[in-house]
């Protein structure tokens, strides 16, 4: 059988290259490393003046290199409780909204129901809306309901608007779910609440945690909607906003490339995990 | 248990309950208070404000505020297809030529997203700042005064418009990525097989089949921009202003709440009109998953 | 009139001063002075103090010796929050509270009389009486500060700095600015040139530069203000309006000449040796800011805290780094033997002359709102 397949004219399936192409080629690569240069720049300065020493109030002019920024990077007063503040806002928010969220794919994917195009809607329908937009109406509501303006309110809007990033990352992975094994564990005898916390959970788990540090990113990160329904409560963003205008510490930088760089390695670790775990399973 | 079985459709309600409460009051409600403070007027002695259905401060909000609107606008525009030409070709080589270490190059795309926004954009400020590099380059071509003004590129157009694109770059990749990834390479093999070269391969198989991710990400991108302050603020001056920086001053600094909530709707009505008139352009494309 | 003080020598001094100072002496001193007439039992344990940023003395690791000493006296502790950036984006975070008579988690605020927000904070009852009886230091306050005409018995408020608003330019990049005329029409300062963006700040200048009144602005008086300002942004020659974020800018070279204050310039000096501060030809403004207790906040410890405040050495100590106008009196003469250059600095000390120069500006003006909307329309915001 074989033989009459080498027997067979066969069509060349590669153009011959030549060396417009080859020039092609390698320009679509040298273009790719601009591109990432211009992406990574920025960054790269951000990284360096965490290490400059400048005289005065300013980290805008080179001025010399120095450990100090990094070992005593809590010494600029409102920092470090700042940063404390971001974190635990975005611990509370990523995990309240990672577990509405969660709930609101599962019953998307795999459940019938009315008002399926509603609730798609109401859940798409924050992603859309300009977040200076979300964080006004939240002010909003908070003034008219005499709320005092502070940490919980913060912890409010972040739930709100991660809810929607929750609930779209956990739907991809459920969409690709092979229901079959949870149909093979229900015929091996496990009711629906064993085979949900057995077989499902642990199958999903990835992509609630993708959603859960997606979650955490975002609140970190977050200043628009923040600022508007802070109060006089200080997040890292708002610190930074603050300092643009009067004094900008290095510290600052020194805080920015720590988070970055912590969030890259826990990036980079799940890409090669992901990368060992699916070269074990081929 | 047995409720549930005894119920079984009711669970879907009582899973979709606590998430759709929680974005039911603090999305919808909010924006409903947002609508009514619209139509208030503000006392301008006391700072309190009365409901008085005021839809005079919509023409006078339009009226007043229509070069930061269409400023807005213009600058999201040009950021977004800045954004899409820089992004593109990149995307494309990560897709098609990162073979085995495509998620990791994916990194280099979304990793600088992980320095706090407002930090990034204040590199920006030392990158472009009249007495750095870039200046100085763009002085030495001669071309520094049709890219900036005035001999420099800080609290330029110019400068807002590329913080915008850097800011909202991954985006545009992102969703370009996605789509570009899911082509079959064998679509692209058939058309060489049927004689096209690669431009027309190109042309004709792989950037129609990527057009959901342009559409994506065009609207990932156009939307969050257009309402963005931060890059008017830090990169550029007063007269470069977007709508949403008279949306926050309005709001925090001025505390006139009425012009604010109407500008905050006009706003939102404009991009959901731009978006329907976006999609039916390019066919009707599904959104949500 | 300038001084040409590395803010490196600022903290080394302040940190030598307040060694000195906290010496025992000094330290029974106040505990003598002030602990005759406090009574312990009224005093809050934290005082909640919101400030501007570096608008009081520190040493290298964020530390307050005054705030210290404060602390080690009355065994109060002060928290003490830089979050005060601009008058008008502080209050629209507080106003909310305040209206609906809620406190705002702070004791002592301050803010400046150039804008209309101290006047309206007393107007509407937002903010507490001081209890003067735990205020004896009162009288050093400096006389041409103690009837201002929104708070005339000095019932709600005590000036925490004065300042002057003049003109500030880079030496190494221009010849001497020395006139609002020419900062606004010189074509060589094209496009590097900022002015405030706070009505409060720019327009008394710019009156003056006039001829005109600052202390008694009309309708005229207003538009031909305007009409200049409105010539110069047309012509491109603002780079932008600011608040205090001018600094930076300076201090890159990106801006060469601009409306600033007189403190910043000073201290503006260790990022930039070249900047120079003046007041324009025509006269320059003065204004106040303005230590308030918000409504909900403890007018007592905060009282407290202002009495120890108004003593001259501990003034001397928070001057001579914040190096603005002291509106302490006697501070000059505590910080003669410590520190003898700023005790003769006169921006720091203007003299009489300097002082006839400067003007206030109109409170009147300030609440106008055919007026504001007419500046929000020069300001493109």
């Amino acid at each position: 059988m074989t033989s009459t397949a080498a027997d067979l004219p066969t069509t060349p399936r590669r153009v011959r290259v030549r060396p417009l192409a080859f020039v092609r080629r390698h320009l679509l690569t040298a273009y790719a490393l601009l591109a990432f240069a211009y992406l990574l720049v920025p960054i790269a300065v951000v990284i360096m003046f965490s290490f400059n020493h400048p005289k005065g109030r300013f980290n805008y002019v080179w001025q010399g290199f120095t450990w100090d920024n990094w070992r005593r990077w809590d010494a600029v007063p409102g920092l470090s409780s700042a940063l404390v503040n971001s974190l635990e806002i975005a611990a509370i928010a990523s995990v309240c909204a990672t577990a509405l969220g969660t709930l609101i794919a599962l019953a998307l994917v795999r459940h019938s129901f009315h008002g399926r195009s509603t609730t798609n809607l109401l859940v798409f329908l924050p992603m859309s809306t300009p977040e200076i937009v979300l964080g006004a109406s939240l002010l909003t509501l908070f003034l008219s309901a005499n709320a005092q303006l502070g940490f919980w309110t913060i912890v409010i809007a972040h739930i709100m608007f991660c809810i929607s990033f929750v609930v779209v990352t956990v739907k991809a992975r459920l969409v690709g779910f092979d229901r079959h094994l949870e149909e093979a564990a229900m015929d091996l005898g496990a009711n629906e609440w064993t085979t949900f916390r057995k077989v499902t959970l642990p199958l999903i788990a990835p992509a609630i945690l993708a959603a859960l540090l997606l979650c955490f990113a975002l609140s970190i990160d977050d200043f628009v909607i923040t600022n508007f329904n802070a109060g006089t409560t200080v997040t890292f963003p708002l610190f930074v906003w603050g300092a643009a205008r009067a004094a900008t510490p290095p510290q600052i930088n020194v805080v920015g490339t720590a988070i970055f760089a912590i969030a890259v390695t826990v990036m980079l670790v799940n890409v090669l995990w992901q990368r060992r775990s699916a070269a074990g399973s081929s | 248990m047995s409720f549930l079985h005894r119920h079984r459709g009711l669970v879907p309600y009582l899973l979709l309950a606590p998430g759709l409460a929680w974005l039911a009051l603090f999305f919808v409600v909010p924006l409903g208070f947002l609508g009514h403070q619209s139509l208030e007027e503000q006392n301008p002695v006391d700072f309190s404000y009365t409901f008085t259905w005021a839809w005079h401060n919509y023409s006078d909000a339009i009226s007043t505020y229509h070069p930061q609107l269409i400023r807005s606008f213009e600058y999201a525009g040009i950021a977004t297809v800045v954004a899409l030409l820089i992004s593109y070709p990149l995307v494309y080589w990560i897709a098609f030529r990162g073979g085995r270490w495509k998620n990791l190059l994916l990194l280099f795309i979304i990793g600088p997203f992980f320095v706090t926004y407002l930090i990034r954009t204040l590199a920006w400020q030392t990158i472009l700042a009249d007495q750095g590099p870039v200046v100085h380059f763009l002085r030495d071509v001669h071309l520094i005064n049709v890219i900036g003004d005035n001999d420099r590129l800080l609290a330029t157009p110019t400068a807002v418009v590329a913080g915008i694109t850097y800011n909202y770059l991954p985006f545009m990749a992102l969703p370009l990525y996605v789509s570009l990834e899911q082509i079959d390479h064998r679509l692209i093999e058939a058309a060489q097989d049927l004689y096209a070269n690669a431009g027309t391969a190109f042309l004709r198989v792989t950037l129609p089949l990527s057009l959901p991710g342009v559409f994506a990400g065009t609207l990932l991108t156009f939307i969050p921009a257009s309402g963005d302050f931060i890059n008017a603020q830090l990169l550029g001056t007063t007269r470069t202003f977007m709508i949403g920086n008279v949306i926050q001053s309005r709001f925090l600094e001025l505390t006139d709440y009425p012009v604010a909530a109407t500008l905050s709707f006009i706003l939102m009505a404009i991009i959901l009109l731009m978006v329907l008139v976006y999609s039916r352009v390019l066919g009707t494309e599904r959104l949500t998953g | 009139m300038t001084e040409g003080l590395d803010r490196q020598s600022f903290l080394r001094r302040s940190f030598a001063i307040g060694a000195a100072l906290t010496v025992p002496g000094i330290a029974t001193e106040l505990a003598r002075a002030g602990l005759d007439v406090v009574d312990p039992k009224r005093l809050k344990k934290t005082l909640a103090f919101s400030n501007w940023p570096l608008y009081i003395d520190d040493v290298k690791g964020g530390r307050h010796p005054t705030l210290e000493l404060f602390t080690k006296q009355y065994g109060v502790k002060v928290k003490y929050t830089e979050d005060i950036n601009d008058n008008a984006q502080f209050f629209g975070k507080i106003q909310a509270q305040l209206r609906r008579g809620q406190g705002i988690g702070r004791d002592i605020i301050v803010m400046t009389d150039n804008t209309q927000f101290p006047a309206l904070l007393v107007k509407q009852k937002w903010v507490e009486k001081l209890d003067k009886s735990v205020l004896p230091n009162i009288k050093n306050l400096q006389p041409a500060l103690r009837h201002p005409s929104w708070d005339p018995n000095r019932d709600y408020s005590l000036p925490w700095q004065s300042g002057m608003t003049g003109l500030g330019y880079n030496d190494r990049l221009t010849k001497p600015v020395t006139t609002i005329d020419q900062l606004l029409t010189d074509k060589k300062l094209k496009g590097k040139v900022t002015l405030f963006s706070n009505m409060g700040d720019t327009l008394p200048l710019v009156v003056l530069a006039n001829g005109d009144n600052p202390e008694k602005i009309d309708d005229a008086t207003f538009n031909r203000a305007l009409a200049k300002l409105q010539k110069a942004v047309k012509a491109g020659q603002i780079r932008q309006f600011t608040g205090n974020d001018y600094a930076p800018l300076m201090a890159k070279g990106d801006v060469v000449a601009g409306t600033v204050w007189s403190g910043d310039m000073v201290q503006l000096q260790a990022d930039n040796a070249h900047l120079k501060f003046v007041i324009p030809k025509a006269g320059g403004a003065i204004w106040t800011d303005n230590m308030l207790v918000p409504s909900g906040g403890d007018a007592y410890t905060a009282s407290v805290y202002m009495n120890f405040y108004y003593q001259p050495k501990i003034a001397a100590m928070v001057e001579e780094v914040v190096s603005y106008v002291c509106p302490v009196r006697g501070a000059n003469q505590a910080l003669l033997k410590a520190d003898p250059k700023a005790a003769r600095n006169t921006l720091i000390f203007p003299t009489q002359q300097m002082l006839s120069r400067l003007h206030i500006i109109d409170p009147t003006a300030l609440v106008n709102p055919d007026y504001q909307r007419k500046w929000q329309k020069l300001l493109g915001a």
